[in-house]
């Protein structure tokens, strides 16, 4: 009997080229976004796997109160944490620091520049890390002791094996034995390294790190499996107010398995991030699928006459319904075996283009069996789910109608047909007024004012002799006319951090409680950076000079009170410090929010970063050698690494980036699909009303008044769609946007312009099959009937 | 075989309410051979429809074989029909996606016979009905005769007691029609019940009976030969 079905299946498919390929088509589209989209959530989920005991590993980020607001920081805990932790807390069976660091390797001759951390050795158990060489014991025996991973090992030495004991030169200064190798940690990391060193590297002349008072460091703990979270957690959100007294800081405990998918803070607790786009995206994947079967089920009882007649004889000769449902969904299963083929095939095509529009390196592995199972699930599930009405739809005629040639006229299934247009319709244009937006948003955001000039700015991390050479630098830079100006920073210009608070100053009240964050530049940073001075005056290039100076933006002036900050001294845990320039107020950090106040110090040996602004007129291959040629002359070993300011802006919008081009992608494919049903549905449409357009044609309707009555129906189903989409479309997009603090208001053009677009598709969607039917020969259409 | 008495059946628009079948009673005996003639809209085919078990009727009584079953749900009619009747349509009605032998093998395959035992029942149903040699044609490669013996075939596959014909030589010329006729002759003579709904006198005159209704009434009926010994009574 199978076969049978399989025979027939076929042989229909066959039949009916166009109409199969239609389908073929539209299922293929709908599971091969289906595809894209799981690989990218099992990518997304996929996160912080090197850590074995999800549950039981957490990182310790602080809440911090500002003017009465909770804000979470990470990496943003004292050095002491850890070990008071582990001691104080019975149930912490393990806690570690981590501080993030580049270093400049040198092995013989050749020098990598390598990104890395300062560690605890708990953080060779936290985070499951394998040793191929040596063992987590004894790696941090002495201080100058290097855990490398087997890739760094591999680049720095040609025999990468048996290397413990070899000897890694740090920043041209330190010897580092290597005590161990590990296995490379998978890409989907949050917390990554390429190598380890212990962390009394970082302290050993820092006794502030010793301290209470500085945030600065990451720290992770693993709790005991019988330990209860939440009173661990309360034990460790009591530990640093007992320690400072400060009762407005407190360390909290965040989940391994919560650091990628959701890792957004509100008021101390999080609530979400990542993860809200896995759960759309998983959504939209279902949506698109939807409308890929509803295809199906539209063509299918569309065409369901010239099926009628053969479900007629089958169950005149003894079929009863279930046999006909099993036949029709076979045959449904059979399009979506064919549209899971084809979309395999398109799926190796795309899956380089998609990754690149997504940054990610998804692969498609038919070996893998949960790929396979995946594929196999999205085709059984959208067989059936296409072929289920239909099937129970054709096996309901009554043989007696169809042998006796009556017309097959359900006005339930046509009513239903209409109504999955509108579904149709109405996500497409969901999708078009999304896209829209969204790209709106991003842009308005790109485009806001920052307050500072990211345009021919290079960053260049501040490493070796850069600092001490800044002057000769600066001088043989601009003598060649393509360097305008020389920045130094300790803090990355587009970030946040190095910031504080318990400022006093003249007139301010003393509850006032603000995040202020600290710049310690040189003299030509503003200029660099295209800040400006709007009142007093600029740093000297004599250091010197401005040891008790400080410059401030203007949102911190006007915290100061009215009349000009000049003059006003600010009191910093008893230094005093005259204000001597007010700056405007610029953008770092949360690129949709409102940063902090600044304070800028006159202090370039604190810098980690040098920014040069170069001259458009030259060419960046020209500026960029030249640049190169003049830092190997002053800080010889290092390689020349820098990046673009504006390049570093735009990947603030991954995520946006992100979220618009795959809207962009499924608009365009829901779009598409939705058409390829209403250009079949037309087809049959038109065929059906042959005798009709023949008659009119006869009794005088011009091509164009048929036409017009053909594709009358389909577009008023476009615009009940559109009464649909708008408000839907609006309400999602609001709430979208709600997440931002720097948002656009929606215009109603959008609403317009995508009804606009979603007709005038249909239109020629329709008018392709109107147009053929009303030009047909009437007299060839009459007779046939 | 069959016993209808007072079948009505009625059909029903928004507004007016059309009279199929009026209080129609009659018998037919195993074995025997009925035309049933009239004019167009007089209930013919609603009877054949009915016969078939295609149709259920809106009162009066059908015994088929010995049981009641006007009332029957669509389950129960499907069974008794793939096992007891076999039917000849006047547009054929064979499916275009399938070859001959498979047209013909589907009332087997219903009824749940095994495939080998179905091939060798094919095989000689398409021996007999001279059309062997088409097995692996398509419906549309084969004459509008050689067409309707393939339905032939298909009807008689599963050995029906009762074969109901609708016009079966209305799309067909006179020498194709005839040699359908024959067959249709042939089958009953074998012992097969045909119960025949024709608007042709020429074809009428292969049956034993004649039945001719009006308004979804008989009106009369001419007995052309007498069939064995068993009484007509009406």
């Amino acid at each position: 009997m199978l076969k049978n079905y399989i025979k027939i299946a076929f042989r229909n498919l066959w039949k009916k080229k166009g109409y199969s390929a239609l389908n073929i088509f539209g299922l293929a589209i709908g599971i091969t976004c289906a595809s894209l989209i799981l690989l990218w959530v099992e990518d997304e989920m996929s996160f912080d796997t090197i850590v074995t005991d999800q549950e039981l590993v957490y990182s310790v980020p602080t809440n911090q109160k500002y003017d009465g607001q909770v804000r979470t920081f990470f990496q943003a805990t004292p050095g002491p944490l850890a070990a008071a932790l582990k001691t104080e807390i019975p149930e912490i069976t393990k806690a570690a620091r981590l501080r993030n660091r580049d270093f400049l390797f040198t092995v013989n001759s050749s020098s990598i520049s390598s990104a890395g951390s300062y560690a605890d050795p708990d953080i060779f158990d936290l985070f499951d890390l394998k040793f191929i060489e040596g063992n987590a014991t004894d790696a941090f025996k002495m201080k100058e002791s290097i855990v490398i991973t087997k890739e760094v090992a591999q680049i720095l030495f040609e025999n990468p094996t048996n290397i413990l004991g070899k000897v890694i030169r740090i920043n041209q200064q330190d010897n580092f034995q290597i005590t161990g190798v590990v296995e490379n940690l998978p890409v989907n990391t949050t917390y990554s390294f390429n190598w380890l060193v212990p962390f009394e590297n970082f302290t050993y002349d820092k006794p502030w790190t010793q301290e209470y008072g500085s945030n600065f460091t990451e720290t992770f703990v693993k709790l005991s499996p019988d330990a209860d979270f939440n009173s661990v957690n309360e034990k460790v959100k009591h530990i640093l107010p007992a320690k400072t007294g400060d009762e407005d800081t407190k360390a909290i405990l965040h989940k391994a398995a919560d650091w990628h998918l959701r890792s957004d803070f509100k008021d101390g607790e999080v609530v979400g991030g990542r993860v809200e786009y896995v759960r759309l995206f998983s959504f939209i994947a279902l949506i698109i699928l939807v409308i890929a079967c509803i295809n199906f089920m539209n063509l299918a009882t569309a065409r369901s006459e010239k099926r009628a007649n053969e479900v007629g004889v089958r169950k005149t000769l003894g079929s009863d319904k279930q046999q006909l449902i099993f036949q029709f969904i076979t045959e449904a299963l059979m399009t979506a075996i064919f549209a899971a083929v084809l979309s395999v095939l398109v799926l190796i095509l795309i899956i380089p283009a998609f990754n690149a529009l997504i940054d990610k390196q998804l692969a498609l592995g038919l070996t893998i069996p949960s790929h396979l199972l995946s594929l196999l699930a999205i085709t059984l599930t959208c067989g059936i789910f296409a072929g289920l009405y239909p099937a129970f739809y054709l096996s309901s005629f009554k043989p007696i109608d169809v042998l006796k040639g009556n017309r097959i006229q359900s006005k339930g299934a046509g009513f239903i047909r209409k109504g999955l247009v509108i579904t149709q319709f109405v996500i497409s244009i969901v999708f078009i007024i999304s896209t829209l937006l969204v790209y709106q948003q991003v842009q308005h955001v790109k485009n806001r004012d920052l307050g500072l000039d990211k345009d021919n700015l290079i960053e260049i991390p501040a490493n070796g002799d850069l600092i001490k050479n800044r002057k000769a630098i600066a001088e043989g830079l601009k003598n060649t006319g393509m360097i305008t100006g020389l920045g130094l920073s300790n803090s990355n210009i587009l970030s946040a951090g190095n910031n504080g608070s318990g400022l006093r100053w003249q007139g301010g009240s003393s509850t006032e409680d603000i995040l202020v964050s600290y710049r310690y530049i040189n003299e030509e940073y503003f200029k660099t950076a295209g800040i400006e001075l709007i009142e007093g005056r600029g740093f000297s290039p004599v250091v010197v000079n401005d040891s008790s100076h400080v410059i401030i933006t203007e949102s911190f002036a006007q915290l100061m009170g009215t009349g000009s900050a000049l003059g006003k001294t600010i009191d910093r845990y008893g230094d005093m410090y005259t204000v001597i320039g007010v700056t405007n107020d610029y953008l770092y950090g949360d690129m949709y929010g409102t940063s902090d106040p600044v304070m800028f110090y006159n202090y370039p040996p604190e810098a980690q970063y040098m920014y040069l602004k170069t001259n458009p007129k030259y060419a960046t291959t020209e500026v960029l050698r030249s640049i190169e040629s003049t830092l190997k002359e002053y800080n010889p070993g290092y390689p020349f690494e820098y990046r673009f300011v504006d390049d570093a802006f735009d990947a603030r919008f991954k995520s946006e980036q992100l979220i618009g081009n795959l809207s962009r992608i499924f608009a365009l494919l829901a779009i598409l699909i939705s058409c390829l049903g209403l250009f079949g549905l037309s087809a049959y449409t038109a065929e059906q009303r042959r005798k009709e357009i023949g008659v009119r044609k006869v009794l005088g309707s011009t091509v164009a008044g048929i036409v017009g009555l053909l594709s009358r129906d389909f577009i008023v189903l476009v615009l009940v769609a559109l009464l649909i989409a708008v408000p839907l479309a609006w309400y999602l997009m609001y709430s979208w946007l709600q997440g931002f603090a720097y948002r656009i208001s929606i215009n109603m053009w959008v609403f317009v312009f995508a009804g606009f677009v979603a007709i005038g598709i249909a239109l020629l969607t329709v008018s392709f099959q109107a147009v053929k039917a009303a030009i047909a020969n009437p007299v060839k259409s009459l007779r046939t009937e | 075989m069959i016993k209808i008495t007072d079948l009505e059946k009625y059909y029903a628009t928004e507004e007016v309410r059309t009279i199929a079948l009026n209080k129609l009673s009659f018998q037919v005996q195993e074995g025997e051979f009925v035309a049933v003639m009239g004019p167009s809209g007089c209930g013919k085919s609603t009877l054949l429809n009915i016969l078939g078990l295609l149709d259920d009727p809106d009162g009066g009584s059908f015994i088929f074989n010995g049981i009641e079953v006007a009332g029957f749900n669509e389950r129960k009619r499907a069974d008794l029909r793939k096992h007891n009747i076999g039917f000849v349509f006047q547009s054929f009605n064979l499916i275009d996606e399938l070859t001959v032998f498979e047209n013909v093998e589907l009332p087997l395959i219903y009824t749940g016979v095994k495939p080998a035992e179905r091939k060798k029942r094919v095989d000689e149903v398409l021996e007999k009905m001279q059309i062997m040699h088409r097995r692996k044609h398509f419906p549309q490669q084969l004459s509008g005769g050689q067409q309707q013996r393939v339905a032939v075939a298909r009807a008689v596959v599963n050995n029906p007691k009762l074969i109901l014909a609708d016009e079966p030589t209305g799309n067909l010329d006179s020498s194709n029609g005839n040699e359908v006729m024959d067959l249709l002759t042939e089958l009953n003579e074998a012992g097969t019940t045909i119960i025949m709904v024709t608007h042709s006198e020429h074809d009428a005159k292969y049956s034993h009976r004649i039945i001719r209704m009006l308004d979804g009434q008989k009106v009369t009926e001419n007995i052309l030969s007498e069939y064995k010994s068993k009484t007509l009574e009406v």
